[in-house]
């Protein structure tokens, strides 16, 4: 493969997997944005979501379907999460959920080992993405090209509903001040509630997008959580545009160290994090308005 | 209407408001008056439910509100224009006046076009972020973004915060105007007894632990300026 070719494939990885980042990343800031709860089980619920994925696709559904679906399933378990578990704890300090999320990872964790077992799954894609497909002098997988396309699309969808929709208007100010939102006659709490749901949706969109690319397996969520906080660390907690850069950032380097120095590619990232921590102690794009 | 029957306010643990009584009728323009800490903001959260008071009673148009979250409070027509004003940083200005549109079909409700034709500044900003804007301007997104819920109630705290002294003329002029030509319902908490006298016919006096010590007219305050110095004397 001449370096023209690798520099395309580096390239592409890189967007891809910045892309998963990116998912995962701004959905655990949305969640942390509105309602103060730094999410751990957001590794697990990427799990889930690939997990219900591999499920509908075995019974027969599309890959695409079952991308449209596993989100969807994974928002409504976020959902009784919320209502049950973060609820009666929003009054607290912070520790609560934070601790209570690290034990619903392990729940989670453990009813996925229960229900499909500790052997490794494949998503069956369809036909034509079982190919690879010519990208200037290289060739690339389609199957990473159609999940980077999945990937553009969710990201644009997001911008829509945070810039253009009611709602979007509704969680951006309820970021900053709560209370004046309610005082503007809208229900704040029905607010946070959608926005820990879109988090979720994300976390359970992204497993089913990376299901393909790293295989299915119980304990897929834990590396990916980390990945994702030294994402919203880097991009700064709490600012969306930041953990788009971060993500951007990080699958870069990821990618680039895997080539180049594979043994040594998180200790790269998490160096980068390091780095940017000595210049920017609130990453990127942090404001530090958050405590 | 706003009627407050010996209501009980605490901030933290520390009770800053202990048995507060007052009313506002319908179409009234009233000040409440006091040095700061005595307890005036905590009166306008108490009605908004914001802060709400532990005891006593709350009336809205002749409603029993205490317990009632923020926005069903601000769903009878009642909007809040804190003295921090509170612009969405991460709003542009004109999102900032959308978040607050009642969706009304009711003749004369508020749209962004009457706000603008109110505030042509709002108009020519529209798309700048909100906290972009100066302080007279943001204290008039403010105001914008609480008549898009076509209030009948106006809890206005402290308009002349961080405004210089023209620009506080005229935010008070806009107000007083705007509310008698719509009929709204004006409470106001000032320590500034110009600017409350601009804009409020009746005068509640508040001391310490937000005890009111007097209820007086313009005209009274006019006569007898002493009185308010006494009130609001550090």
């Amino acid at each position: 493969m001449g370096w023209i070719a690798t520099t395309v494939d580096i390239i592409l990885n890189s967007l891809v997997l910045g892309g998963i980042f990116l998912i995962m990343g701004v959905g655990l800031n949305i969640i942390y944005g509105l309602n103060r709860v730094m999410n751990l089980a957001h590794g697990a619920l990427y799990a889930l979501g690939a997990y219900f994925g591999y499920t509908l696709v075995a019974v027969g559904a599309n890959y695409f379907l079952a991308l449209l679906l596993a989100p969807i399933v994974v928002g409504a378990v976020g959902l009784i999460i919320e209502r049950v578990l973060i609820s009666p704890m929003r009054k607290r300090h912070m520790i609560y959920t934070l601790i209570l999320t690290y034990g619903l990872m392990f729940v989670i964790d453990g009813l996925i080992k229960l229900f499909w077992g500790q052997e490794t799954r494949f998503i069956q894609l369809p036909e034509f993405m079982q190919h690879t497909v010519s990208v200037g002098p290289a060739s690339y997988p389609v199957f990473r090209l159609v999940i980077l396309i999945g990937i553009a699309a969710v990201v644009t969808a997001l911008m829509l509903l945070l810039g253009r929709t009611r709602l979007g208007i509704n969680m951006r100010a309820a970021s900053s001040i709560p209370e004046m939102v309610s005082a503007c006659g809208i229900n704040v709490r029905r607010v946070q509630i959608s926005a820990f749901v879109l988090g979720c949706i994300l976390a359970g969109t992204a497993g089913m997008l990376a299901g393909p690319l790293f295989t299915v397996f119980a304990l897929m969520g834990h590396d990916i959580l980390i990945s994702s906080f030294v994402v919203v660390v880097i991009g700064g907690l709490g600012s969306l545009r930041g953990a788009v850069l971060a993500a951007l950032l990080v699958g870069f380097v990821q990618t680039l160290a895997e080539f180049f120095v594979t043994e040594m590619a998180m200790v790269m990232v998490y160096m980068l994090m390091a780095l940017v921590l000595v210049f920017k102690p609130l990453g990127i794009l942090g404001e530090g308005k958050f405590e | 209407m706003i009627r407050l029957e010996n209501i009980d306010t605490y901030y933290g643990t520390s009770h800053v408001i202990q048995g507060l009584s007052l009313h506002v009728e319908a179409g009234a323009a009233v000040s409440i008056l006091g040095r700061n800490g005595v307890g005036k903001t905590t009166t306008l959260r108490s009605i908004m439910g914001l802060t709400p008071p532990k005891a006593g009673k709350v009336f809205i148009n002749g409603l029993p509100v205490r317990g009632w979250p923020p926005h069903r409070i601000a769903g009878l027509g009642v909007a809040y224009v804190p003295a921090e004003r509170h612009i969405f940083p991460d709003l542009t200005v004109e999102e900032n006046l959308k978040l607050a549109e009642a969706r009304s079909d009711q003749p004369g409700a508020w749209t962004l076009e009457r706000v603008y034709e109110y505030f042509p500044v709002l108009g020519e900003r529209r798309r700048s972020g909100g906290t972009k804007l100066s302080g007279g301007e943001q204290q008039m997104l403010a105001i914008g973004r609480a008549l898009m819920g076509n209030p009948s109630i106006m809890l206005l705290d402290e308009p002349s915060q961080g405004l210089s002294p023209i620009l506080v003329a005229k935010v008070a002029q806009i107000v007083s105007e705007l509310c008698k030509e719509h009929g709204i319902t004006l409470l106001l908490v000032e320590q500034n007894f110009r600017i409350a006298l601009a804009m409020a016919g009746r005068h509640y006096l508040m001391g310490t632990k937000s005890k009111i010590q007097g209820e007086v007219s313009s005209a009274e305050i006019i006569k007898d300026q002493e009185l308010i110095k006494r009130t609001l004397a550090v």
